[in-house]
C-alpha cells in the first residue's frame, strides 16, 4: 500500500500458496478431529466391538465347549476375536457416510468446493483420512478385544502369533473395517445425502446381504451372495483350516480365497467411488 | 476482475439466469442488484465455480474459477452465512479451510480480531447468530487476503455497527485495488456502499451502470404539493406531460413539471399553497422502474410488478 499511482493490493499477506494434495490431506484431517462426533464414533467403535467380543468370548465359553460349534481348538481365539466386528462395522460405516454427506448437509461443501475447485483432490483426501482413521479404530478395537478375551480364552485357545491364520486375523480385521468404510464413504460420495446414503449401506449390509444368503436353492441369488461386499470382504476374517481347493470341491457356488474376498470388498468400494468422481465434475454443489 | 459472456443457467424448463454479460472492475465496489429469485445468488454460485452455467462462461482474473492454482487468494467469497459444519468452532473452520492453502494460524487470527470474532471463536458455529455467521462468513472470505471479493448478502443479519463496518471494509478493499462484488436487494444500502451497480431482474442485467446514472436516470422527480385548493390545482396542472397522483386529501403529487412552475402557477390563480416540495427519485425508486419495465417487457398478461414472483412460475 505505498504511493504507486496505480491501486493494487498488497500480496504480501499470505502470498499465493497453491492447493496440492498434503495440503487437501491435512485440511481434511482438521475437518474430521475437530467435530465432537468423530470422537465419539471411534470411541463407541472401539468400545462396542471390544466389549460384544468380550462378552461373546466370555459367556460362550463358560457354557459351552467349542468343538460342539464345529471350530477346532486353533480356531477358537481367532473366531471369537471378531465376535464383535459387525457392531464396529456399522459405526464406523456411520463415520464414513457422515464424513462427506455432513458436508452436504450443512453446506460447508460450499466452502470446501470454493477453496479445492477442481473438487476431485478434496473428495479423495477426506476418503484418505476416513480410510486412515478406520483402519486406526480397527486396530484399537482389535487389541483392545484381544486383552479383554485373552484371559476366557486362556493358554488353551489363545491367540497365537506363530500361527498364520491368526497373524492374519489380527491384521485382517482393521483392513476390514476400513474396506467397509470406504464402501461407506463411496456410498455416501455418490448419494450425498445423509439419510439415503446410510440406509443404503445397512440395508445392503443387513437386508441384502442376509436375503441373498438365505436362500441356497435360488440359484443365481446363491451365485451372486459370494460377490457382495460384506460377504466378499469377511472372506479375509475366516479361520477354516481346510485348503481352498477341499473347500471349493465341497461348494457348488464360487468360494473365494480370503485375499480375493478382500479383494472384491475393496473393488466394490474403488468402482462407487470412481463413479461419484465422474459425477462430482458434473454436479452443481 | 470479473467478466461474464452470455452467461445463462437453466433448471429444467426453468431459466435462472438468462444470457448476462457483464464485467466487474477492480478498484471499486460494484453492487449486485435484484429481487429475490432474480438470479443473484446463482451468477455467484457460476462464479465460483459450484454450479456450472448452462451455456457461457465467466472467468475471473482471466481464468474460469477451477482453473485458479490458489483460489482462496484469488477470491474470497461468501457465498451463504452458514456454509459451515455446525458441529465446528469458528477457529477450526478457519484453520481446515487455511490449511487448504497452507494459511497457518497467524493469518486464523487475523481474521477473526478483523471480523470482531474474538469471544465466540471458540463455539460451535451452530450456536451463532445471523450476525455472527456473516461475520465468519466474512473471515473466511478474508482468509487468503484475495483480490477479489464475492459477498452475496453480507450485511443481512448485521446489527447498525456490522452494517457500517461492512460499508467501510468494501470501500476499503476496492480504494486498495481489489475487485469487490456485493449483492443485496437492499437498494438503500447499495446507494451508500456501491460506486456501480448490475440490476438483474428475471434473469436478465437490466441495467449496468454507475449509481449516480442509476438515480438520475430514473422516472425523474416529482413534486409534493399540499393545498387546500388541491383540486382547482390539479384542473389547472393538467397538460399531456404531467401526471397527478392524490396521496391524500389535499395532498397531490405531480411529475412532468417543477416546483417552481407549480408554484407560480399558484400565485398566478392565487391559490394557497401550504407545502412545495420537489422529491428527488431514490435508488429505491429508480430500482422499482427499473425492474418494473423488465417485467413488462417479459410479461405477455401484464400483471402488477408484486406478482411478479407468481408469474415466473
Amino acid at each position: 500500500m505505498s504511493a504507486t499511482t496505480a491501486p493494487a493490493p498488497t500480496r504480501s499477506r499470505v502470498g499465493q500458496p497453491t492447493v496440492t494434495f498434503p495440503k487437501l490431506v491435512r485440511s481434511e484431517w482438521i475437518k474430521l478431529w475437530t467435530l465432537r462426533s468423530t470422537w465419539w464414533v471411534v470411541a463407541i467403535t472401539v468400545v462396542a466391538q471390544a466389549g460384544f467380543t468380550w462378552m461373546g468370548t466370555y459367556f460362550t465359553l463358560q457354557n459351552i465347549d467349542p468343538a460342539e460349534i464345529g471350530l477346532s481348538p486353533d480356531q477358537v481365539g481367532p473366531n471369537f476375536l471378531q465376535a464383535g466386528i459387525m457392531i464396529g462395522q456399522l459405526v464406523i460405516s456411520v463415520l464414513a457416510v457422515l464424513a462427506i454427506t455432513g458436508e452436504y448437509s450443512t453446506g460447508s461443501i460450499r466452502s470446501t468446493f470454493a477453496a479445492a475447485p477442481r473438487r476431485i483432490g478434496a473428495v479423495l483426501a477426506k476418503g484418505v483420512v476416513v480410510l486412515v482413521v478406520a483402519f486406526i479404530t480397527g486396530a484399537l478395537a482389535t487389541l483392545l478385544s484381544w486383552a479383554l478375551i485373552t484371559p476366557s480364552l486362556g493358554s488353551e485357545y489363545g491367540i497365537d502369533l506363530s500361527d498364520e491364520i491368526h497373524r492374519r486375523v489380527l491384521i485382517a480385521m482393521p483392513l476390514y473395517l476400513m474396506g467397509v468404510a470406504l464402501f461407506a464413504f463411496a456410498i455416501g460420495a455418490l448419494l450425498r445425502v445423509s439419510a439415503a446414503a446410510l440406509a443404503t449401506v445397512f440395508g445392503v449390509f443387513l437386508v441384502v446381504e442376509t436375503l441373498f444368503g438365505a436362500f441356497p436353492n435360488i440359484r443365481w441369488m446363491a451365485e451372486v451372495s459370494p460377490f457382495l461386499p460384506s460377504s466378499a470382504g469377511s472372506r479375509v476374517l475366516s479361520t477354516s483350516t481346510e485348503s481352498i481347493d477341499a473347500l471349493r470341491a465341497a461348494s457348488d457356488v464360487t468360494v473365494l480365497t480370503p485375499w480375493q474376498g478382500y479383494g472384491v470388498l475393496i473393488a466394490w468400494g474403488v468402482v462407487l467411488l470412481g463413479i461419484a468422481l465422474v459425477l462430482l465434475r458434473k454436479r452443481d454443489a | 476482475m470479473i467478466e461474464a459472456h452470455g452467461l445463462t443457467k437453466r433448471y429444467g424448463a426453468k431459466t435462472a439466469v438468462n444470457g448476462i454479460s457483464f464485467t466487474v472492475q477492480p478498484g471499486k465496489v460494484t453492487g449486485f442488484l435484484g429481487p429475490n429469485g432474480a438470479g443473484k445468488s446463482t451468477t455467484m454460485r457460476m462464479i465460483m465455480g459450484l454450479d456450472s452455467p448452462s451455456a457461457g462462461t465467466v472467468t475471473v482474473n482471466g481464468k474460469p474459477y477451477a482453473q485458479l492454482r490458489s483460489p482462496l487468494t484469488e477470491v474470497g467469497a461468501l457465498l451463504e452465512a452458514k456454509a459451515v459444519h455446525q458441529g465446528r468452532s469458528a477457529t477450526n473452520h478457519l484453520r481446515a479451510l487455511g490449511a487448504t492453502h497452507g494459511i497457518g494460524k497467524k493469518r486464523v487470527a487475523e481474521v477473526i480480531e478483523m471480523t470482531g470474532l474474538g469471544q465466540v471463536a471458540g463455539k460451535r458455529v451452530g450456536g451463532f447468530s445471523l450476525g455472527m455467521g456473516q461475520r465468519l462468513g466474512i473471515a473466511a472470505a478474508m482468509l487468503g487476503d484475495p483480490r477479489t471479493l464475492i459477498l452475496d448478502e453480507p450485511v443481512n443479519g448485521l446489527d447498525p455497527e456490522g452494517v457500517l463496518w461492512v460499508r467501510n471494509l468494501v470501500k476499503h478493499l476496492a480504494g486498495e485495488g481489489r475487485t469487490v462484488f456485493l449483492s443485496s436487494h437492499l437498494m438503500s444500502e447499495m446507494a451508500l456502499t456501491a460506486d456501480h451497480i448490475l440490476v438483474i431482474g428475471r434473469g436478465s442485467i437490466i441495467a449496468d451502470a454507475p449509481v449516480a446514472d442509476i438515480v438520475a436516470g430514473a422516472s425523474g422527480q416529482s413534486v409534493r404539493v399540499r393545498s387546500p385548493q388541491a383540486t382547482r390545482l390539479v384542473e389547472l396542472l393538467a397538460g399531456p406531460e404531467v401526471t397527478v397522483t392524490s396521496l391524500e386529501a389535499g395532498l397531490i403529487e405531480v411529475t412532468g413539471t417543477s416546483a417552481q412552475a407549480v408554484g407560480e402557477l399558484a400565485a398566478q390563480n392565487a391559490l394557497v399553497l401550504h407545502e412545495l416540495t420537489p422529491v428527488q427519485a431514490s435508488l429505491e425508486s429508480a430500482y422499482m422502474s427499473l425492474t418494473a419495465d423488465a417485467v413488462e417487457y417479459h410479461s405477455t398478461t401484464g400483471e402488477q410488478p408484486q406478482n411478479r414472483e407468481e408469474t415466473r412460475r
